[in-house]
């Protein structure tokens, strides 16, 4: 079973906390014109360090 | 480096693995980035078999984002985690016998100068406790007594994480490991202290809860070596798999020990501000 984080994009407020907390490279995408995050799930470890991070609540670590 | 040598010949530019062309598009090498712009540009740490939530693999992340240039970097490796990621990061990169990062950097710092003379050309070592306040202890500070211009950068998890958990120099008293069941019998090796009174220009003691912290200190240390002397920082990097912690607590892990043994700290000689402040 793999897990990997999720954004809930109606919480994100485009902080990227997440970003500074992700040990792995080229997971997260900031886009700036919308202010929002996006996770790479094939690269996600499913750590949760972004989710414990992140002050809105907006990422949690699911299976799939 | 010229930028020239990454970018393909247009013919030949859809062939390359989509990582490469990414590299080429949005990489760091042709406009200066920093911790700020993570998750804009393409890194050049690339997947690496680190455990999930591993301290080391987002301290070595953090230190590549803030190398004030990539292009003219060359980091050099040694046995243990560490080089796991970076032997898969887009610039320059030497693996050593274990312990030896200090004198292979040593002469490639100075053999650099005589080739490039007109040119900054950053080495930086970028190991892990064990290789550095163990088995390459002497080779580090004799470095730093011959004044070499050198960034060191320890990736501090406390216990050789790549060897399954035998005690460091850097573990804490008393912690118990895989392989050292009774608990370590003394203290951490004051490496940090041991910089200051070494020969080191700038010293930075630092945890991966800090991350903006760490981008300044890195690239201070860089450009402080390229001129006056050697540096060093030491990163507290925690490994959830032999501390035995879930993979995302690591920096609470870290953000405890900043409270507490780990708390930042930075040391400077006077010829080493005065040289920022002019830059
Ligand atoms: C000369 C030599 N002795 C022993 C080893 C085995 N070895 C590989 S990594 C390692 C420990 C690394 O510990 P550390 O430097 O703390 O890095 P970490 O894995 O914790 O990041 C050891 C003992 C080796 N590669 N070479
Ligand atoms: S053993 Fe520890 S230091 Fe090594 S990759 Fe796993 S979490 Fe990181
Ligand atoms: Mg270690």
């Amino acid at each position: 079973m793999y897990a990997v984080a999720k954004v809930d994009t109606e919480k994100c407020t485009g902080c990227k906390l997440c970003i500074l907390t992700c040990p792995d490279p080229n997971v997260f995408t900031f886009y700036k014109e919308v202010k929002k995050v996006a996770v790479n799930e094939n690269r996600c470890k499913g750590c949760g360090l972004c989710a414990a991070a992140c002050p809105k609540e907006a990422l949690a670590v699911v299976s799939v | 480096m010229s930028t020239k040598i990454i970018t393909p010949v247009r013919e030949f530019a859809d062939l390359l693995p989509q990582e490469y062309q990414d590299l080429v598009a949005r990489g760091p090498y042709f406009e200066p980035k920093g911790i700020e712009d993570l998750g804009t540009f393409k890194e050049i740490i690339e997947e690496h078999p680190h455990c999930a939530g591993c301290g080391v693999s987002l301290g070595i992340r953090l230190v590549a984002a803030s190398l004030p240039s990539p292009a003219d970097t060359v980091i050099i490796g040694t046995p243990g985690c560490s080089f796991f990621g970076l032997t898969q990061t887009a610039v320059n990169y030497s693996n050593t016998a274990f312990g030896n990062q200090n004198a292979v950097a040593s002469g490639l710092k100075r053999m650099l100068r005589i080739r490039y003379p007109d040119q900054h050309k950053d080495v930086v070592v970028l190991v892990g406790d064990g290789g550095i306040a163990d088995i390459g202890l002497d080779l580090t500070l004799h470095s730093w007594f011959r004044r070499e211009k050198v960034t060191t950068i320890m990736v501090d998890n406390e216990v050789y994480g790549n060897t399954g958990g035998q005690e460091s120099g850097m573990s804490k008293q008393g912690q118990v490991l895989n392989m050292a069941p009774v608990g370590k019998q003394f203290p951490k090796i004051p490496v940090f202290e041991m910089a200051k009174v070494s020969g080191c220009a700038y010293a930075v003691r630092v945890t991966v809860a800090s991350p903006r912290k760490v981008g300044r200190a890195v690239r201070n240390a860089i450009l402080v070596a390229r001129e006056i002397g050697p540096t060093y920082i030491q990163i507290y990097t925690p490994c959830p798999t032999n501390l035995k912690f879930p993979p995302n607590r690591t920096l609470e892990v870290a953000r405890e020990a900043e409270k507490d043994y780990y708390a930042y700290e930075e040391f400077i000689t006077e010829e080493a501000a005065n040289y920022l402040a002019r830059l």
